[in-house]
C-alpha cells in the first residue's frame, strides 16, 4: 500500500475515525493492526520478519536494563546486532555478496559452487532494523529508558507512516509520545493537513512527472548528449528529492492527525554549500543515526586528522550500502565520503576556507553552485545502471557537451514546468528557515500557494501509483 | 475564530480559487494539447439525432508530442479542404464512412488514405476520382448509418465504403442503438431542460473541468474494481466475449445493410474494409495487452474482432477487405501505428491506401461485370 493509492486514502479515513473515537491503550491497539495490515498488504509474509525484530530487540533491551554485569550488558547488546544484521544481511545482501565473490573466484580460475537464492528484499527493513538497533544501543548506553510496555514498543517499530520508509526514529522522539495520551490540538490538524498536500504535490506532480525525463537520459539503450545528460541529472536531483521529502511530508502530516510529531528529515538540502551541511539537510535521520551509531563508535574526529578521515570513509560507503546491494550504491558512498574528505582538507586551506565561510553574495552563490553540481554528479552515479554507466555517461558529460543539442521540448522545459513551483516554495521555507513557512505566509499569499498546489497537482499530476524510490531500500 | 472571519476566509479562498481556476483555463487552452482542448473539441457540434458531428468551416490545427496536424472542415462537415459541389460529369466518387481512423487528425489531410487513395486512382489515368472523407471521431455503425443517411448520402457517390474498426464497433453500436429510434427535435428539448446536461456542458466547455473530471472518474473506478472487479477488457478480442458482442455484430451488419440499400438507391456501389486494431500487428502491444487481459481473468485472442466482424458480414452481397495482411506484409519496417495515440501513422495511411487501391482495380475491374452491389 503506497500513500499516493486510493486504497491507502481509504485506509487512512477509516483508521483516523476510529482513532479519533477511542482513549489513548485503544488508539495504541488500533495503531497496531492498522500497521500491521499496512505492512501485510505488501507480503503478508514477511511481517513475522518485523513481528519477530520486534520481540527479539524488545526482550534484549529489558534484559540489558536488568543487567548488572558489563559483560552480560556487552553480550546481550550483541545477541540484539547480531539478529539485526543477519536479518539485514540475509535479505538485503545475501545475493549481492554471493554473486560478487562467485564472479572473483572465478576470475581467480576457482570453480566453487555458491548456494545461491532468489532472496526477496522486505519492503521497509532497512529502516525498522535501524529503528531497533538504535533503541536498543540507546538503552545499553543507558540514554532512554527501556519500556516494559510491549505494545507500546511494537507500535514504535511499526507505527505505519513512518515504516517502510522513514523518517528513522528514535525512541526518544517517539516511544514516549505513544505512551503518553495524546492531544490533537487545531494547529497540528491545519499544519498537517498542508503537509500532505504538499507532500503529494511534491510526489505526483514533482517525483512522478520528473520520473519520464530521467527515465529517457539514464535507459542504458540511450544515448544522450552532454547537456541533455546533465538535464536527466537535474531531473533526477529533484525527482529523488520530491518523493522521499514528499513520503515524508506525507508521514509527518498524517501523524500530527494523530497528535505524534514525527522529526524533519529534509532541509532544503539543494540550498547547502558544503559537503557537510548537505548531509545536515538530506535524510536527516539516517545521517544523525549513522553519525550516532558508526561514525562516532569509530572514533569520529577524536583522533588524527588520518583516523576522521578514515572514519568519515567508512561511515558513508556503508551508508551508501544500506541505500541498496549494488555496487553504484556503493561508488554513491565512496564518492560521497570523498567529497567529505575533501572538503576537511579545503576548508582547512585559507583560500577556499575564506570562500566557504564568506557572506558576500558572489561567494555564496559559487559554492552553492559548485555544491549543487557535486550532489548531482553524486546522483548520476546513484541512478546509473553500472559502473560503466557511470563512466560511459560522465565521458559524455565532458566530450559530447554541444550546448546546441539540447532537448528544448522534451527535457528542458518539462524540467522548468515541474520544479519552479517546488524551487519557490523550497526558497521560501530556507528564507524563513522554517518548513512550515508557507503556514506563516499572509494569508492572501498562502491561500493562492493552497490554490496553486491544489490546480497543479490536479490537473498534471501523475496519478499512476508510482512506488516510493526509497521503498526499495 | 468568529463565524464571520471564518466566512471571510472562505470568500477569500473561493475568489483565489476562481481566479486560478481562469488562468490555468486560459493556460490550457493557449497551451494544451489533448483531444480535451477546446480548439481540438471546436471542431464539433451538436446533432439532434447522431449526438454530434463535425462542424461546418471549423479549423484548428492539433499537436500533440507525436504529431501536428492542420485540420479543416468544409461545409458540409466533412475533412476536406474543399467544397464537394454537385459532381462534375465523368468524376466518380468514393466516399469513406468510418470513426476516428478514417477521420485521421493525426496527419495532414493530404496523408490520409483517402488523399493518398484519390492520388493513386487518378494517376492510373481514365476517370476522375474523388475520395470523400466522412469519417467522424467516435462514430460506430449506427452513427455512420445515420450520417450517411442524412448528410453524405447527397454527394452522389459511386462507390460507399463503411471502415470498420473491428476493436470497438460491436460495443458501439449497442451503445448506439436507442439513436436508431430517436425522432428528430425530440431529443434536445428533453435532453436540455436536465440540471445533469446542463452541468455536463459546462464540464465540456472547460479544460479544467474536463480534467478534474477524468481525475473523479479514474478515482471512482479504481474504487469499484476493488469493490467488483469488472469484466476483462477488449471483450471483441475475448475467446468468450459477453453476449453484447454478437448483438452488436448483428446490429453492425443490420446498419451496413442500412447503407448498402441507401447507397443502391442513389446509384451507388458498397464495399466494406475492416480495420484492426494496432495490437494485432504490433507483437509487443499484443504480448503487454494478452497479459493484462489474463490478469483480469480473460483470454485474448489476437484476430478474434476480425474473423467475428468477416463471419457476420459473410452473408451481405458486398465485397470486403480486411486491412490485418496487407498491415502485416508491411513489418518490420518503421511504425505503422503511433505508440500513444494508436492511430495510424503516414507510412500506415500508406500501406492502407495502396491495399484500397487494388482491392479497388479488383472490383472495379469486376464492376465490368458487375460485381459491386448496386
Amino acid at each position: 500500500m503506497v500513500f499516493n493509492s486510493l486504497h491507502f486514502v481509504w485506509f487512512f479515513l477509516v483508521v483516523y475515525g476510529a482513532y479519533r473515537l477511542l482513549p489513548h491503550r485503544g488508539q495504541n491497539w488500533l495503531l497496531l493492526i492498522a500497521s500491521y495490515y499496512f505492512y501485510a498488504a505488501w507480503d503478508w509474509r514477511f511481517l513475522g520478519l518485523l513481528i519477530g525484530s520486534t520481540l527479539v530487540d524488545y526482550t534484549c533491551a529489558l534484559a540489558i536494563a536488568r543487567a548488572t554485569s558489563p559483560r552480560r550488558r556487552r553480550v546481550l547488546l550483541l545477541v540484539s546486532i547480531s539478529f539485526n544484521l543477519t536479518l539485514l544481511g540475509f535479505f538485503k545482501y545475501f545475493n549481492f555478496f554471493a554473486d560478487n565473490l562467485h564472479t572473483i573466484f572465478g576470475a581467480l580460475g576457482w570453480q566453487v559452487d555458491f548456494v545461491t537464492a532468489h532472496v526477496l528484499l522486505p519492503v521497509g527493513i532497512s529502516f525498522y532494523t535501524f529503528v531497533t538497533m538504535s533503541y536498543v544501543i540507546d538503552v545499553y548506553r543507558r540514554d532512554t529508558p527501556p519500556t516494559r510496555d510491549l505494545l507500546e514498543f511494537a507500535v514504535f517499530v511499526a507505527f505505519f507512516p513512518h515504516l517502510v520508509a522513514g523518517p528513522i526514529l528514535r525512541a526518544s522522539t517517539l516511544l514516549a509520545q505513544i505512551a503518553a495520551p495524546r492531544t490533537i490540538r487545531r494547529q497540528q490538524i491545519q499544519d498537517g493537513a498542508w503537509l500532505i498536500a504538499w507532500g503529494y504535490f511534491q510526489k505526483v506532480f514533482v517525483a512522478d512527472n520528473l520520473a519520464a525525463l530521467a527515465n529517457s537520459v539514464f535507459d542504458p539503450a540511450a544515448s544522450p548528449t552532454g547537456i541533455n545528460i546533465l538535464l536527466g541529472v537535474y531531473a533526477f536531483a529533484f525527482q529523488i528529492y520530491g518523493d522521499f521529502a514528499g513520503y515524508s511530508n506525507i508521514a509527518r502530516g498524517t501523524s500530527k492527525w494523530m497528535g505524534i510529531e514525527l522529526i524533519d528529515n529534509f532541509r532544503f538540502p539543494y540550498l547547502v554549500r558544503t559537503p557537510q551541511e548537505f548531509w545536515r539537510h538530506w535524510h536527516i535521520s539516517l545521517s544523525t543515526w549513522l553519525r550516532d551509531y558508526l561514525y562516532i563508535p569509530l572514533g569520529g574526529n577524536r583522533g588524527s586528522e588520518w583516523q576522521t578521515r578514515r572514519n568519515l570513509f567508512i561511515t558513508m560507503v556503508l551508508g551508501g550500502l544500506w541505500h541498496g546491494a549494488a555496487w553504484t550504491f556503493v561508488l554513491w558512498g565512496i564518492y560521497q565520503g570523498l567529497l567529505l574528505i575533501a572538503y576537511r582538507a579545503a576548508a582547512s586551506t585559507t583560500s577556499i576556507g575564506r570562500i566557504l565561510r564568506s557572506q558576500a553574495a558572489g561567494a555564496r552563490v559559487l559554492t552553492w553552485a559548485v555544491m549543487f553540481h557535486l550532489t548531482c554528479y553524486g546522483w548520476l552515479i546513484f541512478r546509473a545502471r553500472s559502473a560503466e554507466h557511470i563512466g560511459a555517461l560522465s565521458g559524455r558529460l565532458v566530450t559530447d557537451f554541444a550546448v546546441g543539442s539540447i532537448d528544448v521540448h522534451g527535457l528542458l522545459v518539462p524540467l522548468l514546468l515541474y520544479t519552479t513551483p517546488l524551487i519557490v516554495v523550497h526558497a521560501c521555507e530556507a528564507w524563513f528557515d522554517d518548513l512550515l513557512a508557507v503556514r506563516r505566509l499572509p494569508i492572501g499569499v498562502r491561500y493562492s500557494i493552497y490554490a496553486a498546489t491544489f490546480y497543479l497537482t490536479m490537473l498534471f499530476g501523475n496519478f499512476g501509483g508510482a512506488e516510493f524510490i526509497y521503498f526499495q531500500f | 475564530m468568529s463565524a464571520a472571519r471564518r466566512a471571510r476566509r472562505l470568500l477569500a479562498f473561493a475568489i483565489i480559487l476562481a481566479a486560478q481556476f481562469w488562468i490555468f483555463e486560459a493556460a490550457l487552452r493557449t497551451w494544451g494539447s489533448s483531444e480535451a482542448a477546446l480548439s481540438f473539441q471546436g471542431l464539433f457540434e451538436g446533432d439532434p439525432q447522431i449526438g454530434y458531428r463535425l462542424k461546418p468551416h471549423a479549423r484548428t490545427r492539433f499537436v500533440t508530442s507525436e504529431f501536428a496536424a492542420d485540420i479543416a472542415i468544409n461545409g458540409m462537415g466533412l475533412r476536406d479542404d474543399e467544397e464537394i459541389g454537385p459532381k462534375p460529369p465523368g468524376e466518380r466518387r468514393i466516399v469513406l464512412l468510418g470513426d476516428s481512423l478514417v477521420l485521421s487528425v493525426q496527419v495532414p489531410f493530404a496523408q490520409t488514405f483517402g488523399e493518398l487513395l484519390e492520388k493513386r486512382l487518378n494517376a492510373r489515368g481514365g476517370a476522375r476520382y474523388r475520395v470523400i472523407n466522412a469519417g467522424v471521431q467516435g462514430y460506430g455503425p449506427i452513427e455512420e448509418q445515420l450520417f450517411f443517411r442524412r448528410i453524405v448520402a447527397s454527394v452522389q457517390a459511386d462507390i460507399v465504403i463503411p471502415v470498420i474498426f473491428v476493436g470497438n464497433d460491436a460495443e458501439e453500436a449497442v451503445g448506439s442503438k436507442g439513436k436508431l429510434t430517436m425522432t428528430e427535435g425530440a431529443a434536445p428539448s428533453a435532453e436540455s431542460s436536465s440540471l445533469r446536461t446542463q452541468l455536463r456542458r459546462l464540464v465540456r466547455r472547460s479544460m479544467v473541468l474536463q480534467i478534474l473530471r477524468l481525475r473523479a472518474v479514474s478515482a471512482t473506478e479504481r474504487f469499484t474494481t476493488t469493490v467488483a472487479p469488472p469484466e476483462p477488457p477488449l471483450q471483441s478480442y475475448a475467446a468468450d466475449p459477453a453476449p453484447r458482442i454478437a448483438e452488436g455484430l448483428s446490429i453492425a451488419r443490420t446498419s451496413i445493410e442500412d447503407i448498402m440499400r441507401t447507397a443502391s438507391a442513389n446509384g451507388a456501389h458498397t464495399a466494406v474494409v475492416l480495420m484492426p486494431a494496432r495490437f494485432q500487428v504490433d507483437d509487443p502491444d499484443y504480448q503487454r495487452l494478452k497479459a493484462a487481459v489474463a490478469a483480469s481473468g480473460g483470454e485474448l485472442v489476437r484476430d478474434a474482432a476480425t474473423e467475428r466482424f468477416d463471419r457476420a458480414l459473410a452473408s451481405l452481397p458486398v465485397p470486403r477487405l480486411d486491412l490485418l495482411p496487407a498491415l502485416r506484409r508491411a513489418l518490420p519496417g518503421p511504425d505503422l501505428f503511433y505508440q500513444e495515440t494508436v492511430h495510424l501513422t503516414p507510412r500506415g495511411h500508406a500501406v492502407v491506401a495502396e491495399a484500397l487501391d487494388a482491392f479497388l482495380a479488383r472490383e472495379i475491374e469486376r464492376d465490368r461485370a458487375p460485381s459491386l452491389q448496386r
